[in-house]
């Protein structure tokens, strides 16, 4: 009897308050423009009572063409549904401010109007908003499956409520299959970037590996695709296969013999490669196999001929390496010393020193705090440094600089460790040892400790190990090279990309934008240095030799200007389908981007290594602002074909140079052409 | 909505959105007249606009009337407290009839005011003009002599109230001496009155041709904090003894048209007390209150009607609802003042949220953390709005508000 009562007031309360919102809609419609904005703030906040009650999102999804019609979406990102980013719901939806969250979830019931065939919408099609919800819904797993988290509980209170309700309604209409698909689809596309934080991964797989279990959600025929996944994770391995614990799992490797060794090693191995991913269960067994001999090792982290050789060769070091930084907390510590062990980086002369003073390096306490606070104390702060040190040297393009404006510094770093490990090491040692870098700018000494402040305006906390030490201070010094060009004429980047990433990032600079304007500049030079400088075809089949800095002009899936960013160009090559592609390192967390326009940013499936970004040759050099040269290799010109030169500024002024053409337009852009 | 040239054209006196809207959704031409800073945003909007800067009367007011007048508008209405004495002079060039100025003086000053309801035959409760604090030790004293208390009895209060200010703004009440040096000396002159103990309320009534067209009872439930309309039958059943009274302040202030908002005290043995009398809308948002309950009705547009000289008897009669048997149910706002010295953030409490005559709010988070001390009785930080059916029920959930954290 209590429930029906409360089902009866809970409904007759839903009614109530759409009578409300029907009233506060009303009144928005009717408003004249003037004011309108000031009707905006009643229809949000009636609609959120309204979707935080049952059956909510299901009433104003009914409602949502007239309130669209209503304007409520006018005059903010919302009004054009087609230009906007899954990625960024999650932290609307998160948010604080009931009007964000509110507008958010309108929007998506919007889309979700728009995908049933509800609502036929000018800007956007079904398939298009069907596919924005998979992804609304893949990348919001956790608030759909799990209660609030504290965070979210604390910043949002009962409004947390909402996004819950909202993402349920979305996942019954779209239903779940679609979701899990997404999202290991999803997975699998990070993954293949192989970056070295995997905890947001983890994460993920973990909601799925949850969703297996709740007998509650029907997946369906989907999820096939997470059993690599959730496996390599939670079972790699006969011996635990049932997910039992480390501490079982260490007492039946006791019993075991060494063919049932050598099965998990190759079981482990075999996961680790496939995915990126290091089982906790994965430290266990390496550890147990130190005593067991070296093929076993090898084995156990899936080395080829290559990785061996060093291994055997640096036999001592790796032992070391394992007993300090290989635990289940550290588990990716194998991965990162597997690749170091493939990139043969040993057999320079200084690294293994190096890494020696690496595992005898005394933290200062700042440092320890900074590692604690980030990762935990469950193994000591050096195991972790060390771990993100392995990491950062077998995988030079899995660093990632978090979400700060830190791409210069994340640059260096995977540059470093890409060119010049020892250089790396260096600087890891006096950040963590030290509290400070000094780095030299035209002679001039530069001390992180010294410089005021750095582009990052606080404390970065969502980085790797060493990117959390390091960074702070390469943010100061870089910021303070910036400084000390400030009365110079020009683009500041000319003098300090040399100076703080090494000796071979060139002297020559070129960039096609004038500082002082804003506007385009001697473009068609721009492009045919650029050509003759890194074209195969037109630089004597002349591989790039070291990473070079360049600068991009960052554009949104609708092509506008987002602004400016630091990648790293690779290489030139061609791809399996012969054609001729720039791949570059993007220190962005994920570098499969949709520019626009066409232009979208591949990371895997045309011929890139992990971690490397790539693009058609001529979209690549239509985003492109800054590059570096050596001023000694030839300086003429390349005889690029125009039809070639125009298809680059027809990409170029679709987008971000737009309204950045010079007074007069630019030479010869008549013939451009339409998307590729 | 488009306008028709021979309904009247109305100008504005002084900035309020609300009514620009209701003009802009009305079928009669219409101007704002406001100062300056309300310029760019008219022309962004296509608002007709004059710009005016509204100070004391002086020898320019002559230029605005004859602006006003060169454009064919046909009459003034004024928004606020300090337009009044702008309209009765706009109006009395516009209508040729100097006594409207006249009467706009009277309804600008409260002791004025009194002074002509008091001949008028209207009852009224002792008051004076204050000077200084010395004119205010003797009034409280006198005031309590009179009631017969001993020295040593707890006094009975007195108000004091700034001559020419709207609604709560500079209003005090006295009840000891001590009070009376925390008064400022910019508040003097002012008026002061006797406590009446009584059932303050107010009352919203358009005129037309001299004749009350409709009266709303507006019910406070703590003056100040909270009111609600229509009011609850227990005042409503006072309705023929106040439509007496308001047709004697007609008389008394030979009013033809327009809208007069007063005050009244109705004494535990039915007497009325006249409290004081403005020509303008009242504050509080009771013209919201009124348009949400009486369905199509729009006060601003009632108040454009009944000052409009060439509205005719029957547009006015068909435009105004039946009072209370029209209206769909009660509406209610609460003025919220911050009751925490300091404060953090805007957390609307879940009881009233959670309550179904809740309707919506107009709170924003808080600009500063440390709360202003409040003088007399301040200004609110913002208005929250009931609807619902029952009364009762309306006044228990306005009172409770009283007790709640909005800001903490």
């Amino acid at each position: 009897m209590s429930t029906t009562h409360s089902e009866t007031s809970a409904s007759s309360n839903l009614s109530l308050l759409l009578v409300r919102l029907d009233d506060a809609i009303t009144q928005l419609a009717e408003a004249p423009s003037f004011t309108r904005p000031a009707k905006v703030p009643r229809v949000l906040d009636t609609a959120r009572r309204v979707m935080m009650q049952e059956g909510g999102c299901a009433a104003l999804g009914e409602r949502i063409v007239t309130l669209e019609a209503a304007g409520i979406f006018a005059g903010t990102d919302w009004a054009e549904p087609q230009i906007l980013v899954p990625g960024f719901t999650t932290q609307s939806l998160q948010s604080a401010q009931a009007e964000l969250v509110v507008i958010e979830a309108l929007s998506e019931l919007r889309m979700l109007a728009v995908a049933c065939g509800d609502y036929r919408h000018t800007l956007i099609s079904a398939e298009q908003a069907h596919h924005f919800l998979t992804q609304v819904l893949a990348l919001n797993l956790a608030m759909l499956f799990s209660p609030p988290s504290e965070a979210q509980r604390e910043t949002q209170g009962r409004l947390a409520v909402l996004p819950q309700n909202l993402l349920q309604h979305l996942a019954e209409r779209i239903g779940y299959e679609h979701i899990v698909d997404k999202l290991i689809e999803e997975i699998w596309r990070i993954l293949n970037q192989r970056p070295i934080q995997t905890e947001p991964v983890k994460q993920m797989v973990t909601q799925i590996a949850i969703c297996q279990v709740n007998p509650d959600i029907d997946l369906g025929s989907s999820g096939q695709g997470a059993d690599r996944l959730v496996s390599s994770l939670f079972g790699p391995t006969r011996a635990c296969r049932e997910d039992p614990g480390v501490a079982i799992y260490l007492e039946r490797l006791a019993s075991m013999d060494a063919t049932a060794l050598q099965g998990e090693a190759t079981g482990f191995a075999r996961a680790m490669h496939d995915t990126g991913l290091v089982s906790p269960y994965h430290p266990v067994l390496l550890r147990h196999l130190l005593d067991e001999g070296d093929h076993l090792v090898a084995e156990a982290m899936g080395l080829s001929s290559t990785g061996r050789d060093c291994l055997l060769c640096y036999r001592q070091l790796v032992q070391a390496l394992i007993e300090a930084a290989v635990h289940p907390q550290t588990a990716q510590a194998i991965y990162g010393l597997a690749l170091v062990l493939e990139r043969g980086i040993l057999y320079q002369p200084p690294v293994a020193p190096a890494l020696w003073r690496q595992l005898g390096l005394v933290l200062s306490d700042w440092s320890c705090q900074r590692l604690a606070l980030a990762f935990g104390d469950q193994v000591p702060p050096q195991a972790h440094l060390i771990e993100g040190v392995l990491c950062m040297l077998g995988q030079p393009l899995g660093v990632g600089q978090g979400n700060n404006p830190t791409c210069q510094s994340a640059r260096a770093l995977s540059m470093w460790s890409y060119n010049d490990p020892d250089y790396l090491l260096q600087m890891v040692t006096w950040a963590a040892r030290d509290d400070e870098i000094i780095m030299h700018f035209e002679g001039q000494p530069i001390s992180s400790s010294e410089s005021v402040g750095g582009v990052a305006s606080s404390l970065p906390m969502d980085l790797d190990p060493v990117s959390l030490l390091v960074v702070p201070h390469l943010d100061r010094i870089y910021a303070e090279m910036g400084r000390r060009c400030i009365e110079r004429e020009g683009d500041p980047h000319r003098w300090v990309n040399p100076e703080f990433h090494g000796w071979w990032s060139g002297r020559g600079f070129r960039i096609n934008v004038d500082v002082e304007t804003g506007k385009l500049w001697e473009l068609d030079d721009f492009l045919r240095h650029f050509y003759a400088a890194y074209h195969p075809y037109y630089n004597g089949n002349q591989p790039l030799i070291h990473p070079q800095p360049a600068g991009v002009a960052v554009t949104d899936s609708a092509a506008r200007f987002i602004g400016w960013h630091a990648i790293s160009i690779l290489r030139v090559a061609l791809d399996p389908q012969d054609v001729m592609r720039v791949y570059f390192y993007n220190p962005n967390n994920d570098s499969g981007q949709d520019w626009g326009d066409g232009v979208v940013v591949s990371t895997a499936g045309h011929g890139e290594r992990f971690g490397e970004a790539s693009l058609p040759f001529e979209q690549f050099a239509s985003r492109l602002y800054i590059f570096h040269f050596d001023p000694l290799e030839r300086g003429e010109l390349a005889q690029v074909e125009q039809q070639q030169l125009d298809q680059v500024s027809g990409y170029l002024q679709r987008s971000w140079g737009a309204d950045r053409l010079p007074e007069g337009g630019l030479q010869a852009s008549e013939g451009a052409t339409g998307p590729g | 909505m488009k306008k028709d040239p021979n309904k009247g054209y109305i100008a504005l006196l002084g900035w309020s959105l609300n009514a620009v809207e209701a003009a802009e959704k009305f079928d009669r031409r219409y101007v704002v007249v406001a100062p300056d800073w309300a310029e760019a945003y008219c022309q962004e909007h296509d608002i007709p606009y004059v710009p005016w800067n509204f100070e004391r009367l002086n020898d320019r007011s002559m230029e605005i009337a004859q602006t006003l007048k060169d454009m064919g508008v046909d009459v003034s209405v004024p928004l606020y407290e300090e337009t009044v004495e702008w309209a009765g002079a706009i109006n009395s060039v516009l209508l040729d009839n100097p006594r409207l100025l006249g009467q706009a003086m009277l309804m600008r000053d409260k002791s004025l005011m009194k002074r002509r309801a008091q001949l008028g035959g209207i009852r009224v409760g002792i008051f004076e003009e204050a000077h200084d604090r010395e004119d205010v030790i003797r009034f409280l004293k006198r005031v309590n002599q009179t009631l017969l208390k001993l020295d040593g009895d707890p006094n009975d209060p007195i108000h004091l109230k700034a001559f020419d200010k709207a609604g709560c703004l500079g209003h005090r009440v006295i009840r000891t001496p001590d009070e009376v040096d925390a008064i400022p000396d910019e508040e003097f002159p002012s008026l002061m009155e006797s406590h009446l103990d009584g059932w303050e309320f107010a009352v919203e009534a358009w005129i037309h041709d001299g004749k009350i067209c409709f009266l709303n009872l507006s019910e406070y439930v703590t003056l100040g904090y909270s009111v609600y309309v229509p009011a609850s039958p227990d005042l409503e059943q006072y309705r023929p003894q106040i439509t007496q009274q308001i047709e004697k302040l007609i008389k008394t202030f030979d009013i033809e048209f327009g809208m007069i908002h007063p005050e009244y005290f109705v004494t535990s043995d039915g007497e009325m007390y006249f409290g004081e009398v403005a020509y303008r809308p009242p504050g509080f948002k009771v013209f919201e209150l009124l348009e949400r309950v009486y369905e199509g009705f729009n006060a601003y547009q009632a108040t454009m009607l009944v000052f409009d000289p060439k509205a005719t008897t029957e547009e006015v009669k068909a435009y105004f609802p039946k009072e209370v048997v029209d209206a769909k149910g009660h509406a209610g706002c609460f003025g919220v003042y911050p009751r925490r010295r300091v404060v953090s953030q805007l957390e609307i409490p879940e009881e009233t949220e959670d309550h179904p005559y809740f309707e919506s709010h107009e709170l924003t988070a808080p600009m500063e953390e440390v709360v202003t001390k409040r003088t007399a009785f301040g200004t609110h930080w913002g208005l929250i709005y009931f609807m619902g059916d029952d009364p009762k029920e309306m006044h228990r959930l306005l009172k409770r508000q009283e007790e709640l954290d909005f800001y903490v």
